[in-house]
């Protein structure tokens, strides 16, 4: 029975760890982004997949999470954040930067 | 070595090439990253003064246009000009660069891409390298390292194999000004120096980013002094 629990154990861990990180959505609509505050945990890296259903190209960009990603038009993008310390990392669209603004809270 | 050291010496002579300059490795540390619709205008520019024990003061220029090719290639071709002690600066030759993004940024332990260089110099001299980009982000700090293996062939000259190293690791202070240490590493190169990074937003997805650096040379084949500057206008 400890046998079957060990190899059920392993099993389980090794699917987590096939399964990557968590994954989280970021929606780019009429140069806005959707949502405007994404909750990610803190101190676990995260992978945002980055949905521009405008026309326009758009990038994602942040200095604080060291992230630049340019989503062409009707396009999907992957953007990989963190591990981040428990915070507000500010992020926006170069293309339509007066609009296009949002953070990452990690906590 | 010496052999070497000799080819190099009868090109110069037969060419106008300085002797030296064909092994002076420093130069700018590559990032693994590519911006899909990226394009840019870059000048260059490194040398070394008449002061730095290895001969007459040495500037090199370059000029160069690079754009996104795809999501995960750029490439850029440099114009490439010399200036030797204090002469005016002259045509020394051409280069082209690919370099390719292999894996998403943060994905991996460390960021991974390659480059391709071909170079053209004066006196029919062509070396083609190939490369390593690595980058690896610790907190607000980030270390990059660049290795690559070169063959050099050409009139009057041996083939021959070269390899080259560059780490740099900064300090993600602000946008505007991130300070920076560098180490070069090739056959007649040994230099270490600081180095400041920086990107001034122009608007409307233009860009202005600027590096300078200063070097020790630490062995006695390496310039005692030498610098290197760069503007690459983003847009």
């Amino acid at each position: 029975m400890r046998k079957l629990l060990g190899v059920f154990g392993a099993i389980c861990g090794a699917t987590a760890v096939l399964a990557g990180p968590p994954e989280f959505q970021l929606e780019i609509r009429d140069h806005l982004f959707f949502p405007a505050e994404l909750v990610v945990p803190a101190n676990t890296k995260v992978r945002l997949l980055v949905i521009n259903a405008d026309p326009t190209a758009e990038e994602f960009e942040s200095y604080e999470l060291n992230r630049e990603k340019i989503i062409p038009g009707g396009r999907k993008a992957v953007v990989f954040i963190g591990p981040l310390a428990p915070g507000e990392y500010p992020f926006f669209g170069e293309f339509f930067p007066k609009t296009a603004q949002g953070k990452v809270i990690a906590r | 070595m010496k052999f070497r050291a000799c080819a190099i010496f009868c090109v110069a002579m037969a060419g106008g090439v300085p002797a030296w300059a064909d092994g002076f490795a420093l130069d700018r540390v590559y990032h693994p990253y590519v911006e899909p619709m990226e394009r840019e205008i870059e000048w260059r520019m490194r040398g070394y003064p008449a002061d730095a024990d290895v001969g007459e003061r040495l500037q090199m220029h370059q000029i160069a246009y690079g754009q996104a090719i795809g999501e995960r290639w750029f490439a850029e071709l440099y114009a490439v000009g010399q200036s030797e002690a204090g002469a005016a600066l002259e045509p020394e030759g051409w280069e082209a660069e690919l370099r390719h993004q292999l894996t998403e940024q943060g994905e991996f332990w460390a960021d991974w891409g390659l480059l391709f260089e071909l170079e053209r110099e004066h006196g029919d001299v062509w070396e083609a390298s190939s490369g390593v980009l690595l980058e690896k982000e610790h907190g607000q700090w980030s270390t990059a390292v660049n290795v690559s293996l070169g063959v050099e062939w050409g009139r009057g000259i041996d083939r021959e194999l070269e390899t080259r190293l560059a780490v740099q690791t900064r300090y993600r202070r602000s946008p505007l000004f991130e300070p920076a240490i560098e180490l070069h590493a090739a056959e007649d190169t040994l230099a270490v120096g600081p180095a400041v990074l920086g990107e001034l937003r122009l608007g409307n997805r233009r860009s202005l980013h600027w590096e300078a650096g200063v070097y020790a040379g630490l062995d006695d084949r390496t310039p005692g002094r030498s610098f290197r500057a760069g503007l690459e206008f983003g847009f």
